[in-house]
């Protein structure tokens, strides 16, 4: 075991470098993980380049990371589900347990929850990390630590899946087929989704997602207007799909969301863009059609995990690049340029 | 016993286009066999009647030929078609206005508000019942109590719009509520949501004088927007007055400063309804309600809503009575719809008696 803790820290806009840190002693509720595999997030380069998303501010360095999977090294003293030996999904986001959101299950939604890499909380793109242990999911023998890690994007498909009312027979159109668009294609598919059809502005993009499951994709033309674009996708499918879930962000992409959802569905917001976007909000009202955003997710690492164990959801698929930790500065470069046909960059530490 | 059909003309209030709406007779028509007819008693005016009057169209419902208007009504029944079962000459009826076509998807899950078929008074192509006589599908009519006035039956119609906004946004015992517009749409978003067991109820509007009437209706607190303020300011200030952020907004405008009020101000994981129309697009905060989980829903017309909306009425849970502020009778109708088009007169609702 390494006894050096060489960790990925960003310290201002474009200055990430790799340093020793100690190595942290885990809290009586917690465990220390000796980390294995961090997967690289479109937040992570986002702070690397533009040093902020929203309010969220990096004023001190900070370990970047949340994407995580490694062994459990050492045990808190009230820990009883996890032991030495345990190989383990993190997921990222320990709520304060005591407020409202807590309470009623939308831990998501707490207002002073710790969430590794995101100012000013440090992630575990590092040797050495510790955790709550009750965030920690152990994993079964047969499910590799590089897809611990996915559990967190995947995640944010099944709390967008969820939260869309994805059930059996659903028609769904995700637009965006990055990661994000990706991994709740898998999910969807998963809840019994009859029918999928994605939109993206990338043909490579779209030609994984067929290769990956989706029955329909639709590349979307410079010039071409939402309406049509709605048109295109209404033709194709036979019909209006029941659901959206958008996951680039782009204004263009959520109001191609808005107008191609059948009268009384719902749109689901997973991709993040400017603050204040122009929408056909009359549209979307005097249609029913509900618009519902997801921020990370609650209750969903169980979930994810029991569809990689199955078998039914290749997430491994989504792994295109692989760095050692060392090279985490080409790493993050592979993934902010999407060289190579990048699409999840994974870092083992 | 049937009344005696005392005026044998059918005076109609016609919208022919844009800015030109006449008194015209019009024949009396034969109900079919699953309608009734029914001789008018009381219509209410509505903000969209006006539009249609004043633009001659409503986003992508366009006035291109003669249009009775009217859709906030009651009668009493004369005829009834012969397939008709649960009405007799003589009952007095509140109209719910829209048909659908009971056939399409929407329709059959439960959304006929939803039908792209639906036959709606005063939407054109189809014709309202701002006259003396009218015929409508019977299921669509529902009988009033005794003691349920016409003009409380002709109310149910702007009831039945806030009942669909509250059972959207689940309104339910203990939730805090934040009401924007205080016009008559605002005012029964107040008295549904006070009925349903909303603990707090804040409203905001422009005019200090609608903010009055609905301090008088029963709301908590209410809160006086002004142009050029932050609205982050309004939505910090809400908090404060209901002791923390709503669970719910009811947005009634339309304006988009309101929306983006109500969507600032609304507690993480709670909901927006989107009653008020507006602009087709709007510039709002997006990103705050899909990162805090602030559902956006929108309200389209009702379904499924009389029959409560009725019983609120009946039971004294609701007293839609106040919102009447000017009454006048058909003839005078141009009138009615001025007072309407201005406001004047801290004018709420206006009902024409077409007696």
């Amino acid at each position: 075991m390494p006894d050096d803790n060489l960790s990925a820290i960003l310290y201002k806009t474009g200055d990430l470098r790799l340093e020793n840190r100690p190595i942290p002693e885990p809290q009586d509720d917690q465990v220390q993980i000796r980390m294995a595999a961090v997967g690289i997030c479109g937040s992570d380069v986002h702070y690397l380049v533009k040093g902020s998303i929203g309010d969220f501010v990096v004023k001190a360095p900070m370990i970047l990371g949340h994407e995580a999977a490694g062994v459990v090294s050492k045990v808190g003293k009230n820990v009883t589900n996890l032991k030495v030996g345990d190989r383990v999904a993190i997921e990222p986001g320990v709520p304060c347990r005591y407020c409202d959101f807590c309470k009623t299950g939308r831990y998501n939604l707490c207002k002073t929850i710790f969430f590794c890499a995101t100012p000013p909380d440090d992630g575990n793109l590092s040797r050495y990390y510790c955790h709550a242990a009750d965030f920690c999911f152990k994993l079964p023998d047969h499910v590799s630590l590089e897809e611990g890690a996915l559990l967190e994007p995947l995640s944010v498909g099944v709390q967008a899946c969820r939260r869309a009312g994805v059930t059996l027979g659903s028609t769904v159109l995700i637009c965006g087929a990055g990661p994000i668009g990706l991994v709740n294609l898998f999910v969807a598919k998963s809840m019994g989704a009859a029918v999928v059809i994605m939109t993206d502005i990338a043909e490579n993009r779209l030609t994984k997602a067929k290769e990956l499951g989706a029955n329909f994709t639709v590349q979307i033309q410079p010039g071409q207007t939402a309406e049509d674009t709605a048109k295109v996708i209404e033709e194709t499918l036979g019909q209006s799909p029941d659901i959206t879930i958008e996951c680039s962000g782009a204004e263009s992409s959520i109001k191609l969301a808005i107008l191609a959802t059948r009268s009384g569905g719902v749109v689901t917001l997973v991709g993040l863009g400017p603050p204040e976007v122009k929408v056909p909000i009359v549209n979307a009202a005097t249609r029913e059609v509900d618009i519902r955003g997801v921020f990370r997710y609650a209750n969903c690492y169980d979930a994810a995990l029991a569809l990689v164990a199955s078998g039914k959801a290749d997430v491994k698929k989504l792994i295109t690049h692989n760095y050692k930790l060392e090279e985490t500065l080409e790493a993050f470069e592979t993934s902010r340029t999407g060289a190579g046909g990048a699409i999840k960059v994974m870092i083992h530490c | 016993m049937a009344p005696s059909l005392v005026n044998e003309d059918n005076l109609s209030a016609v919208l022919h286009k844009k800015g030109d709406l006449r008194l015209e007779n019009r024949p009396i028509p034969e109900p079919r066999d699953d309608e009734v007819l029914i001789r008018m008693a009381v219509v209410g005016i509505c903000g969209s009647d006006v539009s249609f009057w004043t633009k001659g169209n409503i986003g992508d419902f366009v006035v291109k030929a003669p249009m009775v208007l009217g859709h906030e009504s009651s009668g009493t029944v004369v005829k009834v078609g012969q397939k008709v079962k649960h009405l007799q000459p003589g009952d007095r009826v509140a109209i719910e206005p829209g048909v659908p076509c009971r056939y399409c998807e929407h329709c059959k899950s439960g959304r006929y508000n939803l039908c792209p078929d639906v036959d709606f008074c005063a939407t054109p192509p189809s014709h309202g019942n701002l006259c003396r006589y009218y015929t409508h599908a019977a299921d669509f009519c529902f009988k009033l109590p005794d003691h349920v006035s016409l003009e409380e039956g002709a109310l149910c119609e702007p009831l039945s719009v806030a009942l669909q906004a509250c059972r959207r946004a689940q309104v339910s015992l203990g939730h805090t509520v934040l009401v924007c517009g205080a016009g008559p749409i605002g005012l029964v978003n107040l008295m549904v949501a006070r009925a349903m067991g909303a603990s707090k109820i804040l409203l905001t509007d422009i005019s200090a004088s609608r903010l009055e009437v609905a301090k008088e209706l029963g709301a908590d607190q209410v809160l006086l927007v002004e142009p050029g303020v932050e609205m982050s300011q309004y939505a910090t200030e809400v908090a404060t007055l209901l002791g923390g952020a709503p669970d719910i907004s009811i947005e009634c405008s339309g304006a988009e400063s309101s929306i983006k009020l109500a969507i600032l101000a609304t507690v993480s994981g709670g909901t927006v309804v989107l009653v008020g129309l507006g602009p087709a697009e709007v510039k709002v905060p997006i990103v705050n309600a899909a990162t805090r989980e602030v559902d956006i829903r929108g309200v389209w017309r009702y379904a499924n809503c009389y029959p409560t909306a009725l019983a609120m009425i009946a039971s004294g849970s609701v007293d839609v009575s106040k919102l009447v502020t000017h009454r006048y009778a058909l003839q005078d109708a141009l009138l009615a719809y001025e007072r309407a088009r201005t406001g004047a007169g801290g004018a709420i609702k206006i009902l024409i008696s077409c007696d």
